[in-house]
C-alpha cells in the first residue's frame, strides 16, 4: 500500500473525501499537540489564565470528534470502501478516539495546573514532570508525523519511546511516596503531582495505539496485541 | 525550401527526359515514361518511410537524404529539434540557477499548490519546519505544520497580515510567516525566524512593566507624606508652604504617568481581543460630558449629541479611559471661549464615537505620530498642561482590542475631529 495506490481512484470525490478526513485528523492533532504545550507550561510556570483556556478550548476537541464521525459514517455507508481505503477510514476512526482521550487528559493537566496554582514545594519533581510532559509532547509530534507520511519506521521507533516514558512515569511515582513518607503534609499536593504524572503517561500510552494504527493501515497487519519485539521483527526495515 | 523544390523538378524533369529518350528509342514512348513516374513515386514513397522511421530512431549523425524536398524536410526538423534543445537547455539553467539562490535563502520558502499541498521548499524550509525531500512533497502542508493559527491563516486566504506562531517541533523558536499568490493559485509561503526580535520586544516589556511597578510605591510614599504636611499646615514653615504644593502636584503627576505605563503594559501583554460586556454608550457619554464640563468650568462650552440607538459590547473599563482620554485631550488643548462636541452616531454598518472641538488644530505633519507614546507637537506647552503623553498611545490600543479605527481630522486654527469607528461586531441594541 503506497501512496500511488491511495491515489489512483474512479471517483475523484470518493478521492477528496479520504485526504479531507485525513487532514481532519492531523488538524485535530494539531490543536490537541497545542493544547497539550499550553497544559504543560500553566502546570511549570503556574500561569492559570493559560490552563483556564485549555479546559475552554476542550470543546473545540470535541467538535473536531464528532465532525470526523459523521464523514467516516458517511463514506462508509454511501461508499462501502474496501481493502486498503477500509483500512484508512477504520484507522482514522481509531485514531480520532484516541486523540479525543489524549484531549480529555490534556485538559487533567490544565485542571492540575489551576489547582496547585503558585504553590511551590517539590520544586525538583516538578523539574520531573516538566521533562515528562516535553518527552510526551514530542512523542504526540511524532506520532502524528508519522500518521501524516505513514511512515512505518517512524510508528516503531515512536512505540519504543514509550517504555522510557513508563520508567519517568515509575520513577516519579517513586520519589512522590519518599516525599509522602517523608512529609505527610505535602500529600495533597503531591496527589496532584501523581495525577498530572499520569495523565502524561497515558498520554504515551495512546500515542503507541496510534502508532499501531499506522502500521495496521501501511502493512494491513493488526499488530496491536502483539510485542514491539516481533513487530520489529517482521517489519524491521 | 524553395531551393529544395526547385532541385526536384529538375530531377523530375531529368528522369522525364531519360525515359522519352528510352521511350522514343525503343519505340514504348508511354510505357517508358509510365514505368519512370512509377519509379520515381516508388522512391518517394521509400523516401517517405526513412523519414519515418528516422523521426521515431532520431539519430542526428546520419540524416539520410540531402537532396530535394525530402533533404529540405530533414534540414527542418533538424532546425526545429535543436532550436527546441537549445531552450531546454536555457530554461534548465535558469532553474538550476534559481533553485541555488533558493537554496541559499536563509527563511524558509515553500511552494504551495492551490490545494496547499507541498510543490517545493527550500533547505531553510527542510531544517526550520523538519520537512523530508522527496517524501513529503504532494502532502498538504498543515497535515505536517499542524499549528491551528496556520490551518486557520491558509483556510481564511486572507494573507494581508504576517502570522506569528511557534515553530512546530521547536517551541523556544517564533516564526513569522508571510503567503503570497502566484502563477496559477499557487501560493509561496515564506518563514522567517523572528525569535531575537520576540525576545528583545518581551525583554522591552517586562522591563517597562517592571520600572512601572516599582515606581509605584516610592511614589506612593512620597505623596502620602507630602499630603500629611499639606494638612498640617501649623507644623509647615511659610517659605515651603509653595514648594510642597509643587512637589505633591510633581508626584501625582509622576503618579498619572505610572498608572497610564501600566496600563499600556497590561494592554499589551493580554489577549488580543477584549471581553464583551454590554456597555451603554450614551449614558457614559453623558457621563463623560458632565464631568469634562466640571473640569473645564466656565472656559468651554461641552455638549453632547446621541444619533444612536446601539450600545458597545466590549471592556466597560477601557471603553470609559479612551473616551475619557480624548475628551480631556480636546479640554486641553482649546483655548477660552470654544466648542466641544461629543457624537455618538451610526455610519454604515459601524458606530462611531467622534470628539470634535474649535480649538487650536493640529499640523498636518504630526497626526501621524500623535499616537506614540509621549509624542508632544509642543512640548512646552502640553506638558504645563498636565498631560501624561499617552493618552492617545491608550486609546488607539484599546481601540485595537475592540477591532475599531482611530481616525484623526485636523487643521490649524479650526480645530480637531477625534472619531473611534467601532465595527458591526461589536453592536449590541439597547432595546433592552
Amino acid at each position: 500500500m503506497d501512496k500511488s495506490e491511495l491515489l489512483q481512484h474512479y471517483s475523484h470525490q470518493f478521492n477528496n473525501d479520504l485526504e479531507q478526513i485525513r487532514s481532519a485528523v492531523l488538524a485535530m492533532g494539531g490543536l490537541i499537540e497545542q493544547q497539550l504545550e499550553k497544559a504543560i507550561e500553566a502546570l511549570r510556570s503556574a500561569e492559570v489564565e493559560q490552563a483556564e483556556m485549555v479546559v475552554a478550548n476542550d470543546y473545540k476537541v470535541n467538535a473536531f470528534d464528532v465532525d470526523i464521525d459523521e464523514r467516516c459514517t458517511k463514506i462508509l455507508a454511501l461508499r462501502q470502501p474496501t481493502a486498503s481505503d477500509l483500512r484508512l477510514v477504520l484507522t482514522v476512526i481509531k485514531t480520532t478516539a484516541d486523540l479525543e482521550r489524549i484531549g480529555d487528559e490534556a485538559k487533567r493537566v490544565a485542571r492540575m495546573a489551576i489547582r496547585t496554582g503558585s504553590s511551590d514545594p517539590g520544586r525538583n519533581l516538578y523539574l520531573r514532570i516538566e521533562h515528562l510532559g516535553s518527552q510526551v509532547r514530542q512523542m504526540l509530534h511524532r506520532t502524528l508525523d508519522s500518521f501524516a507520511r505513514m511512515d512505518v519506521d517512524e510508528a516503531i521507533e515512536v512505540a519504543h519511546e514509550d517504555r522510557k516514558i513508563d520508567r519517568e512515569y515509575e520513577s516519579i511515582m517513586r520519589q512522590s511516596m519518599t516525599y509522602m513518607m517523608e512529609d505527610p503534609r505535602s500529600i495533597p499536593l503531591l496527589m496532584d503531582i501523581i495525577w498530572s504524572a499520569r495523565a502524561l503517561e497515558r498520554i504515551g500510552d495512546r500515542c503507541c495505539n496510534i502508532c499501531e494504527y499506522v502500521i495496521y493501515f501501511v502493512k494491513g497487519k493488526d499488530v496491536r496485541h502483539t510485542s514491539l519485539e516481533q513487530i520489529q521483527k517482521e517489519f524491521g526495515e | 525550401m524553395r531551393n529544395s523544390w526547385v532541385e526536384e523538378f529538375w530531377r523530375l524533369l531529368f528522369v522525364l527526359l531519360l525515359a522519352a529518350i528510352a521511350g522514343l528509342l525503343s519505340g514504348y514512348f508511354l510505357l517508358a515514361v509510365c514505368l519512370a513516374l512509377l519509379a520515381y513515386i516508388a522512391r518517394n514513397l521509400y523516401n517517405l518511410q526513412r523519414l519515418i522511421s528516422w523521426l521515431s530512431q532520431p539519430d542526428r549523425a546520419s540524416v539520410p537524404v540531402h537532396f530535394g524536398i525530402w533533404g529540405g524536410i530533414y534540414a527542418m526538423v533538424e532546425r526545429m529539434r535543436s532550436a527546441h534543445s537549445q531552450r531546454e537547455r536555457r530554461l534548465s539553467d535558469l532553474l538550476g540557477q534559481f533553485q541555488a539562490s533558493a537554496a541559499a535563502l536563509p527563511d524558509a520558502a515553500i511552494a504551495l499548490g492551490p490545494m496547499g499541498d507541498i510543490r517545493w521548499f527550500n533547505d531553510a524550509a527542510q531544517q526550520m519546519l523538519g520537512l523530508r525531500r522527496p517524501l513529503d512533497l504532494g502532502q498538504p502542508l498543515v497535515n505536517l505544520f499542524r499549528t491551528p493559527e496556520l490551518v486557520q491563516y491558509l483556510r481564511a486566504r486572507d494573507f494581508s497580515q504576517a502570522l506569528e506562531v511557534t515553530a512546530p517541533g521547536n517551541r523556544s523558536r517564533k516564526l513569522s510567516i508571510r503567503v503570497t499568490h502566484y502563477g496559477d493559485g499557487q501560493l509561496l509561503l515564506l518563514a522567517q525566524d523572528v525569535t531575537e526580535r520576540y525576545l528583545s520586544e518581551q525583554i522591552r516589556k517586562d522591563f517597562v512593566a517592571n520600572v512601572s511597578h516599582e515606581l509605584r510605591t516610592p511614589l506612593t510614599v512620597i505623596s502620602g507624606f507630602v499630603e500629611n504636611m499639606q494638612i498640617d499646615e501649623a507644623s509647615v514653615p511659610q517659605q515651603w508652604r509653595k514648594p510642597l504644593d509643587l512637589i505633591a502636584d510633581q508626584a501625582e503627576r509622576m503618579r498619572h504617568i505610572v498608572e497610564d505605563l501600566l496600563l499600556l503594559a497590561r494592554l499589551e501583554s493580554a489577549s488580543k481581543e477584549s471581553p464583551r460586556e454590554p456597555i451603554d454608550v450614551s449614558e457614559l457619554c453623558r457621563g463623560i460630558t458632565r464631568e469634562a464640563q466640571a473640569l473645564a468650568g466656565e472656559r468651554l462650552q461641552i455638549e453632547v449629541q446621541i444619533a444612536s440607538d446601539f450600545g458597545l459590547a466590549g471592556d466597560p473599563v477601557q471603553i470609559r479611559s479612551a473616551f475619557t482620554n480624548l475628551v480631556v485631550n480636546a479640554v486641553n488643548h482649546t483655548p477660552a471661549g470654544g466648542h466641544i462636541s461629543l457624537k455618538w452616531r451610526d455610519e454604515g454598518s459601524s458606530s462611531c464615537f467622534e470628539v470634535a472641538d474649535d480649538g487650536e488644530g493640529i499640523a498636518p505633519e504630526h497626526i501621524p505620530r500623535l499616537t506614540e507614546r509621549f509624542y508632544r507637537v509642543d512640548v512646552g506647552r502640553s506638558r504645563e498642561r498636565g498631560g501624561t503623553g499617552l493618552g492617545l498611545a491608550i486609546v488607539k490600543h484599546v481601540l485595537q482590542k475592540h477591532g475599531a479605527a482611530l481616525e484623526i481630522e485636523s487643521a490649524i486654527g479650526e480645530g480637531s475631529r477625534f472619531t473611534c469607528r467601532f465595527p458591526a461586531h461589536r453592536r449590541i441594541s439597547m432595546s433592552a
